[in-house]
């Protein structure tokens, strides 16, 4: 009977179980930190709880699909998150001056989450037959292609998001084998370009965190706050850090966005260097599982997929801890499988559907 | 489509690619943990700090004063308790409702009520407390005691004020308290390494200090010191959890010199007339009496002072505020004629032998410029001991005219003139103790032998204050030698002055003492108006001091029609002799006669000392 099951599970399904149990792990964790962050918030903590239980299912579900399945309907999942970024930006929900969300009635859906994961699905299958190196002519139409997606998601604004989509873009383009020349010179050029991004593609609170950045003690009360605070959080941590809700930092608010942005000072507060240390391996073994399967994917289609979406997971999770630290300025971004937010959450469900749909559908090459 | 060749470098190139970027992350991971563990391992203790200077919030204790006590344990100065309804908002659900409760037993005006309203929301987010109504009667309070168990977050706080129970009677000497303005708070607080945050106040007027007197001297001991309260608080800065209570310490106690007894008889004597009485105990240099009239309510300026009230005083052309004790400079006229006296002494000038005759004048060889005696045909042939009793001038003219200046100048600073003399008084004025480069230096004018013959009678330039007249009469009454004038009860620690002398003996002080008793006791004696005040023996020397200089009674006479013009009283006094316990000085301005008008006050300071 038992081996029936496994007989069926190696056979019939399309499981990985390394990259479902990290997940699955990471989930309940984030569960577990999203509770006390939230202040002992059950209801927040069961709301996110469904998210976890369906985005899990939702995951199965998406492995089981073949990759060609994914690599013919790229076009059209693209078309679809177009629609609703659009859709979006004309009859949003606007909280805290930015549309960035559709109300579904029983979920708000944050429409860049998804655009997040379909823009590299689509240059994967844009770029996989194109000869190398990719034209000018290809890199153009991606570049164009991601640069109105990022800048479509940046007017909500979102400068985050459209920040993770632009990189998540560029991660495709240079897997497929942009032309070194063509990243030096966008390189060069890009520098140059960056005092006229900075006047005028930045609001003035973006371009205020930017210099927080470099001083954050120049205004610890005003725009320092977020930052000065959340590094008290962690640093005060310690190494075993203050124990499960009894985080001084987050309990009597002086930590700003504890449920979304700022969810890891949290941990590293009540759970100190060492739960820091669990937390990351969990994500480190993720990052190299990823690795590891994109290096042998059955084709280059899944390969530039793998590849571009786990590095969407790499960077979103760089971007949400370098902030915390106060590294890099602050950015809305959360932290994947912890943080508060349900489009977020199953965004990356979906993506490492993908992933394992396209680790385990193998099929042999025909000489 | 792309053929094998092709798609093995396409592989190649994508696994070099992946592998760079992952590399590129993996550093940058390891960066962010070595970040997080500079964080939290290598900056730990800065940051718990910080997590707990976040979390924590201190908040002061203000310390009582401490009670300043007469010597014989008589309270002077006291903390009142008064007592405010106070509401702690965070707890309260329906003010109104409550108000109205409230109301049916304890009556409140309508800036109360709206006072409550109004800081009501905010109090109770930071859970703060708020006063209802201050100053409640016994009957209020006994009213809400009774309901208490129906309020529990009302509860009735006390607040004191600082009273002087004698609040006219040590106005200059234990002096007012007052408002303790930002700076000096910072610098009370950086003392005891604290800084300026919310407090909880003892007293109904906030930060308060010495603004003058012993409140001012003392008030370091007299302060205490501040005590906290530490809550845990949230980002908001409500109070949350009291963690810790450290409190505060009152200020000491303050064991004062003065006799409440000795006071009352010296502010009555005086009247409210202007001038000022000083009475110490010898033995010690405690001062037991210290007046300054008239005088004001110490109670009323550091309670708060109408605009009205306050121009009064400040305009008042008697100056209560001003603190003749220690500041009014008067000359010392006759009553330096002892220490001039004793000057010839020790310079061997004069013995007690040696004789003039007093024709009434003084003529000063040099200018033929007459100096004159107050007695018309003067006193015929006298003595030391006789000029002293009779207070004759030409004896004290010609003595001095046969002094050296400097010599006598550094004489008479031994005995207090132009120093101050007073270990605690409160802004003290030196008086003036003129010389030949102080006149250089302030009148552009050498020093002329008249003016060394004025000296001799305590006229001209020489000025005293009659703390140090009364100094003057303790080193007189303790033959040469005293300790500096204090107000701290049992002052025997302090620094004694010594008169050096070479010349001047036992006998010559107790030749003095006899002298001076004459001043009373002898028929001749200028004070002899006194001598049916007492039943002991007094040693005295009485002064008159010319504010114009007249010719003849007929003058004087003229100008005494304006009360500004007439001479100021002056007696320096100790005893009971032989073995004086107490020196006196009083001073009357415009009170004409040494003798019979300061002379009385003086006897009547003696009288309330010996007598117990």
């Amino acid at each position: 009977m038992i081996k029936r099951i496994t007989n069926f599970f190696r056979d019939g399904i399309y499981f990985d179980h390394y990259l479902f149990i990290s997940i699955t792990l990471l989930s309940i964790m984030g569960l577990v930190f999203l509770f006390s962050a939230s202040q002992g918030n059950i209801e927040t903590t069961i709301k996110q709880s469904f998210f976890v239980f369906f985005g899990l299912i939702l995951m199965f579900l998406v492995s089981q699909l073949d990759p060609d399945f994914y690599k013919s309907n790229a076009l059209i999942f693209l078309l679809l998150s177009v629609f609703l970024l659009l859709l979006t930006s004309l009859t949003g929900k606007e909280i805290n001056g930015a549309k960035r969300w559709l109300d579904l009635g029983f979920f708000t859906l944050q429409t860049s989450e998804i655009i997040k994961i379909t823009l590299p699905l689509f240059l994967a299958a844009y770029l996989f037959d194109k000869s190398l190196p990719i034209s000018l002519k290809n890199t153009f139409i991606s570049i164009i292609l991601i640069l109105v997606i990022v800048n479509l998601v940046r007017i909500q604004p979102d400068l985050g998001t459209s920040l993770v989509i632009l990189i998540a873009g560029f991660y495709v383009l240079f897997l497929a084998g942009l032309s070194w020349r063509f990243i030096g010179a966008s390189t060069g050029l890009f520098v140059l370009s960056l005092p006229y991004l900075w006047n005028n593609f930045l609001e003035p609170f973006q371009r205020q965190r930017i210099l927080t950045l470099f001083d954050p003690d120049a205004d610890p009360y005003g725009s320092g706050w977020n930052i000065t605070q959340s590094k008290i959080a962690i640093g005060s941590g310690g190494f075993q850090g203050k124990g499960y809700q009894q985080g001084s930092q987050a309990h009597l608010d002086f930590l700003p966005e504890t449920e979304t942005d700022f969810i890891f000072s949290v941990i590293a507060e009540e759970f100190g260097f060492f739960g820091v240390c669990i937390l990351l391996s969990v994500f480190f073994f993720i990052f190299f599982r990823c690795l590891y399967l994109a290096l042998n994917a059955r084709d280059r289609f899944c390969r530039l997929t793998i590849g571009g979406i786990s590095l969407l997971f790499l960077s979103t999770i760089f971007i949400n801890l370098a902030m915390v630290i106060g590294i890099i300025p602050v950015v809305g971004m959360p932290l994947p499988f912890i943080s508060k937010g349900g489009s977020s959450l199953l965004s990356f469900y979906i993506a490492f559907g993908i992933i394992i749909s396209m680790a385990t559908h193998k099929k042999l090459i025909r000489q | 489509m792309i053929d094998l060749q092709e798609r093995f470098s396409e592989r190649k190139n994508f696994f070099n690619r992946l592998i760079l970027i992952y590399a590129v992350f993996t550093a940058l991971f390891i960066f962010i943990l070595y970040k997080t563990y500079s964080l939290q391992v290598s900056s730990f203790s800065d940051y718990e700090i910080a997590a707990l200077k976040n979390k924590t919030r201190e908040i002061l204790i203000q310390p009582r004063r401490g009670i300043i006590y007469d010597r014989n344990g008589e309270i002077l100065v006291n903390n009142v308790p008064s007592y405010n309804l106070i509401l702690k908002p965070a707890f309260i659900n329906d003010l109104k409702n409550l108000l109205n409760e409230i109301e049916q037993f304890i009556e409140l005006s309508n800036e109360q009520v709206e006072y409550v309203q109004n800081n009501f929301q905010k109090k109770a987010s930071l859970n703060r407390e708020l006063v209802l109504k201050k100053n409640l009667t016994k009957e209020e309070i006994a009213k809400f005691e009774v309901r208490s168990h129906n309020f529990e977050n009302i509860f009735i706080g006390e607040r004191y004020s600082r009273k002087n129970l004698y609040p006219d009677l040590f106005s200059h000497s234990i002096g007012y308290i007052g408002n303790l303005d930002s700076d000096g708070l910072e610098k009370v607080l950086s003392d005891q390494s604290l800084l300026a945050k919310e407090t909880i106040f003892s007293y109904a007027n906030g930060f308060i200090e010495g603004k003058t007197g012993i409140e001012n001297i003392y008030d370091e001991k007299l302060r205490g010191e501040f005590g906290k309260k530490i809550y845990e608080v949230d980002a908001t800065g409500k109070l949350l959890d009291e963690l810790n209570e450290v409190p505060a310490i009152n200020g000491d106690d303050f064991n004062s010199s003065l006799d409440l007894e000795a006071q009352k008889v010296a502010f009555n004597a005086m009247n409210g007339r202007r001038g000022a009485v000083v009475a110490v105990k010898i033995s010690t240099g405690e001062i037991i009496s210290y007046v300054s009239s008239p005088s004001f309510s110490v109670n009323k300026i550091a309670n708060g002072l109408s605009e009205k009230e306050f121009q009064e005083l400040i305009e008042d052309k008697n100056k209560p505020f001003f603190d003749r004790a220690v500041q009014g400079r008067y000359s010392p006229a006759s009553t330096i004629k002892p220490a001039i006296g004793l000057f010839g002494i020790e310079k061997n000038i004069i013995d007690w032998d040696y004789t003039i005759k007093d024709p009434g004048f003084f003529i000063l060889p040099e200018d033929n410029r007459i100096y004159r005696g107050w007695k018309k045909g003067g006193h015929g042939d006298i003595n030391l001991s006789n000029a002293i009793i009779e207070s004759s001038n030409t004896f004290f003219f010609s003595l001095a005219y046969q002094s050296d200046i400097d010599d006598l100048t550094s004489h008479l600073s031994k005995f207090g003139f132009g120093r101050n003399i007073c270990n605690d008084c409160f802004l003290p004025d030196t008086g003036l103790l003129p010389s030949p480069a102080w006149k250089m230096n302030t009148h552009n004018f050498g020093w002329f032998k008249g003016d060394t013959v004025n000296l001799g009678v305590g006229q001209g330039y020489l000025s005293a204050t009659p703390i140090q007249l009364a100094y003057y009469a303790a080193i007189l009454a303790n033959k040469g030698s005293i300790n500096r004038f204090s107000f701290i009860k049992d002052n025997s620690l302090s620094e004694e002055d010594k008169l050096v002398t070479n010349n001047i003996n036992i006998s010559d002080w107790d030749k003095m003492h006899k002298s001076m008793i004459g001043v009373i006791d002898s028929p001749k004696g200028t004070a002899g108006r006194l001598r049916s005040l007492k039943d002991y023996a007094i040693a005295a020397k009485s002064g008159t001091v010319e504010l114009v200089s007249t010719d003849t009674k007929e003058d004087y006479k003229i100008i005494r029609e304006n009360e500004g013009n007439r001479d100021h009283a002056i007696i320096i006094a100790f005893g009971p002799m032989p073995n004086p316990e107490y020196a006196v000085s009083v001073v009357i301005e415009n009170g004409e006669s040494g003798g019979s008008v300061a002379g009385p006050v003086a006897i009547a300071v003696m009288n309330s000392l010996v007598n117990r």
